[in-house]
């Protein structure tokens, strides 16, 4: 048959005898059809049909090689185009053997998926067109960015399509985007060896280091050097972080070129983010921006993203004059942020920024905040710029009107309540117009009213307070200590019945039955009774006060303390107290009622022979008090000036344990206020441990003690100085004398280190002097070292006064501060009168 | 440590995916089993959590003092995107 031409026939004959017989015989006069059918295309120029047939030959039949070999050059010499290789796919009645050596040819040859994709050759909605540009799409968004798995989908690429290992390599490269290596290798290891895509296999494994050393072709190479090599980047960069850290000039500026060469070079894309960043780092270096520009192989760009970068930098140095600028720059980033499409001028990032330049303003020392504002105040007077960011008040406003959020107006709050005058009053009240549903401004304005004795509108308040939350610990606290004050109130107006009322409501109230208050709700009843002339009834409540009291000392300081504020003088007057076993419990009764005063809010007033008594016999009960008693009688001592009986009590105190020994540390700051040097630490150490303990009220306590001490402002004790000054008052168990001078803490306060970033640290100028203008230096006066700022040009027998009020003015809780600016600054009150209705 | 990345979100994440995200992290490691990776995820879904500290963290959250090798070269190995020339001249077998 394949002499007489019939060469179809005889390789189906053969094909039907091998398949039979199946021996070497059958398989060489099978190859030899083969051959015959193949020379056949080869003359009708078949080509295409011919070489895959032949490819088909030599797979299946390996051992046909050497009979094929005749006419492999024949074949192989008539380069084929991807037209001619995909055209006979058009044709339906295609031999699946044909069909079948041309996909193998494709899966083999075919790199280029973008020509396979827009192949004429074949019909426009050809599954292979259609397969070969949706992996072409696939290929170009994995190696260009991070891409989801539905991207990776591909459903136009069946698992029989000869394009099937191009789906594999999508997802290997996308894994491998991912650093999910194992998924990786997966899917290398599922891509057909003998496909094109294997070709980036060795490529792929370089780079996720399975096989680093396998020998790469250039390409390979420099794909994996385009990918990963980032290290000699790394090298320039650490170095440069090297030459910043030694604060070496010079270095710096060396290492800075080729950071940026090497940034040039494997990230571009980076490089305006780099140059920021150093000239930023260098600004913080003090290096002249000029010589930082030609390394940098140019200016940065001063956009929102570099000014943000400096406003960050600056503030962490906790320099003032840097902090300073740092809020200079914060707004010029609001305003470039704006421009830049970061955010809108009115929305919350703009009140986030106002806050937080607020709150760096609070980190900056008084002295130099105010003269920054009266320069600031000088400069838009004279038609300059309203610089806002150097004033808290505005900045808080601005942030409560962008962002009328609670967390907002509390920042604000809390910053006029350190304030001078009503400010808190103020922004409670603003505040509470805005969110009449928030507790903080209510309890706020309920307070201020109550402090200015307004208690019906402090009541009216708690009513708002107890319909929004009556389980406030402030709110169920406040009814009670309200409608004592307003039963006071009318007892002073001379209304004994609505007194009456008054106490009516307060003997319902439940926290009226605990502790000591029904002694105060009785001596509150005799007193009205007393008003109303009931002298029977005064006789029995007074009874009753004694009974619950336990004492008549007690009982009686208790009455007087409630007639005198109910201004009932008349059963106000103290006498002496006679009884011995009277005399001897008097330090405790002294201390009970003013527990219960302090409890009430009620004013104490001992008369002097008491509290000489109680000084008297203190030392014998100091045992019997327990630590609350101690607490408010060492409070009394302080307030009567009776600075031995506040150590005494304060020793006693500070033997009482860990639990309260801040409290009383925090009383012999007060009883040794004449000695500053161990005032000021007591204070600072009190701060301290009271701030491990969480005391905030304690810390502020401590805080307000020293304040006005200009000089040791800067001065902080950490927690084991704070501990070993607790431990050395407590050896000093009596008051220092001549002869016995007492702990001394001069080191503490002397030696504090002054080296650059302690003094940064601390907010100070880098060197001591620094401070200080050239021209100021004429002004110090060696000779005051009072530390309370006696006014210049004061006539000497004035400044013994001035220094006693400073004193009086410290003992009532105020700062050396504070009174100065009071006497400075407060405006003759003038009386309004009420008007009559 | 940045806390979007601790929760594998991203940084316009929505509450409910930064809440699904933290649960999900949470289930991968336990309290019991793994408290430091707890610990440090609860700090990152509670930087976050709360809009008003989202955007604080965006307008704040900038580490200007962080060595530059790290902030430039974040990694050893850094793997980055090039485009598809580079990969196609692998396999047209230059």
């Amino acid at each position: 048959m394949i002499a007489s031409g019939d060469h179809k026939a005889a390789l189906e004959q053969a094909k039907d005898l091998h398949k039979v017989s199946g021996t070497l015989a059958s398989e060489a006069l099978l190859v030899d059809a083969y051959a015959e059918r193949i020379r056949a295309l080869l003359r009708r120029n078949l080509t295409i049909e011919a070489q895959s047939l032949l490819d088909m030959v030599r797979q299946r039949y390996p051992a046909s090689r050497v009979r094929l070999a005749e006419l492999t050059p024949r074949v192989e010499a008539k380069p084929l185009s991807l037209d001619d290789l995909v055209r006979p796919l058009n044709d339906p009645d295609l031999a699946a053997e044909q069909r079948t050596a041309i996909d193998r040819r494709l899966r083999q040859e075919v790199w280029d998926l973008k020509a396979l994709a827009h192949c004429d050759a074949l019909a426009l909605d050809h599954e292979l067109r259609k397969a070969a540009a949706a992996l072409e799409r696939a290929l170009v968004a994995v190696t260009s960015g991070p891409v989801t798995d539905d991207a990776l989908a591909l459903p136009e690429v069946s698992r029989r399509s000869p394009l099937a290992p191009w789906k594999l390599l999508a997802r290997a490269i996308a894994s491998f985007y991912r650093r999910d290596d194992d998924a990786c290798r997966r899917y290398l290891e599922a891509i057909d060896s003998e496909s094109a895509p294997t070709r980036l296999v060795p490529a792929i494994k370089a780079m996720l280091a399975d096989d680093a050393h396998a020998p790469l072709t250039p390409a390979a190479a420099a794909l994996g050097a385009r990918i990963t090599s980032a290290s000699t980047l790394r090298r320039a960069l650490e170095a440069l972080d090297e030459a910043f850290a030694s604060a070496s000039k010079n270095r710096i500026l060396k290492a800075i070129r080729p950071a940026v060469d090497q940034c040039q070079q494997v990230s571009p894309e980076q490089l305006d983010s780099l140059r920021q960043h150093v000239s930023v780092r260098c600004a913080l270096a003090v290096i002249d921006s000029q010589r930082v520009v030609g390394p940098l192989g140019g200016p940065s760009r001063h956009d929102a993203t570099f000014l943000r970068l400096f406003a960050r930098g600056l503030e962490e140095t906790r320099n003032p004059d840097q902090v300073v600028l740092a809020c200079r720059l914060w707004e010029d980033f609001r305003h470039a942020a704006v421009r830049e499409g970061w955010f809108a001028d009115n929305g919350p990032e703009a009140a986030a920024l106002a806050l937080h330049m607020a709150d760096l303003l609070n980190q900056l020392p008084n002295d130099l905040l105010r003269d920054l504002q009266w320069s600031a105040r000088a400069g838009t007077n004279e038609g300059g710029d309203k610089l806002t960011y150097l004033f808290q008040e505005e900045l808080y406003r601005r942030a409560c009107v962008l962002d009328p959020h609670p967390e907002s107006f509390s920042q604000w709050m809390e910053w006029a309540a350190r304030q001078p005058g009503n400010g808190a009053e103020r922004v409670a009240t603003a505040w509470h117009k805005i969110r009449p549903r928030d507790l903080d401004p209510i309890l706020r304005l309920m307070n201020a009213a109550e402090a200015r004795g307004a208690l019906p509108t402090a009541l009216g308040y708690l009513g708002k307070a107890e319909r929004i939350d009556s389980l406030h610990l402030q709110v169920r606290g406040a009814r009670l200590r309200l409608l004592a004050g307003n039963a006071l109130r009318h007892l002073q107006q001379k209304k004994p019945a609505l007194a009456t009322e008054d106490l009516a409501q307060l003997s319902t109230l439940p926290d009226a039955q605990q502790g000591d208050r029904p002694a105060f709700l009785a001596a509150l009843r005799l007193v009205s009774s007393a008003a109303r002339g009931e002298s029977e009834r005064v006789a029995a409540l007074r009874a009753d006060v004694e009974q619950l009291l336990g004492s008549g000392p007690a009982a009686a300081l208790l009455v007087s303390a409630v007639a005198a504020a109910a201004k009932q003088r008349a059963i106000a007057r103290l006498g002496s107290v006679e009884d011995e076993s009277e005399r001897r419990s008097l330090p405790s009764a002294v201390a009970r009622v003013a527990a219960l005063a302090a409890d009430m809010s009620l004013k104490l007033e001992i008369p002097a022979s008491w509290m000489v008594e109680v000084a008297k016999q203190f030392p014998e009960c100091r045992q019997t008090l327990d630590a609350a008693h101690l607490r408010r009688l060492g409070e009394l001592a302080v307030w009567a000036g009776m600075d031995d009986l506040a150590y005494a009590i304060s020793t006693a105190g500070l033997e009482r344990g860990e639990t309260t020994a801040a409290r009383f540390l925090l009383l012999r700051a007060n009883a040794t206020i004449k000695s500053w040097e161990r005032h000021i630490v007591c204070a600072k150490a009190a701060a301290v441990l009271g701030r491990e303990q969480q005391d905030t009220a304690l810390v502020d306590e401590a805080a307000a003690l020293v304040r006005g001490f200009f000089e040791f402002e800067h001065v902080s004790l950490t927690l084991e100085q704070a501990r070993d000054v607790l431990n050395q008052e407590k050896a000093a168990r009596e008051p220092s004398t001549k002869g016995r001078p007492g702990p001394t803490y001069a080191a503490l306060l002397a030696n504090t280190c002054q080296c650059v970033s302690c003094r940064q640290a601390r907010g100070e100028a880098d060197e001591p002097f620094d401070d200080l203008d050239v021209d100021d230096d004429e002004d110090v006066d060696d000779d005051d070292d009072s530390g309370f700022g006696i006014p210049p040009g004061m006539p000497p027998e004035l400044v013994e006064m001035f220094a006693a009020e400073i004193e009086k003015a410290v003992r009532r809780g105020e700062s050396p501060e504070e009174f100065m600016a009071r006497l400075s600054t407060l405006p003759p009150r003038r009386r309004r009168r009420k008007r009559r209705r | 440590m940045d806390p979007f990345q601790v929760l594998g979100i991203a940084q316009d994440a929505t509450d409910e995916q930064i809440r699904a995200a933290y649960l999900l992290r949470v289930r991968e490691h336990p309290p019991d089993r793994a408290p430091e990776q707890f610990e440090t995820i609860r700090d990152a879904y509670e930087a976050v959590r709360d809009p008003r500290r989202r955007l604080r963290h965006r307008l704040f959250a900038i580490d200007h003092g962080a060595p530059l090798a790290s902030l430039f070269a974040p990694e050893a190995h850094p793997r980055r995107f090039v485009g598809p020339d580079p990969w196609l001249d692998v396999l047209k077998g230059k």
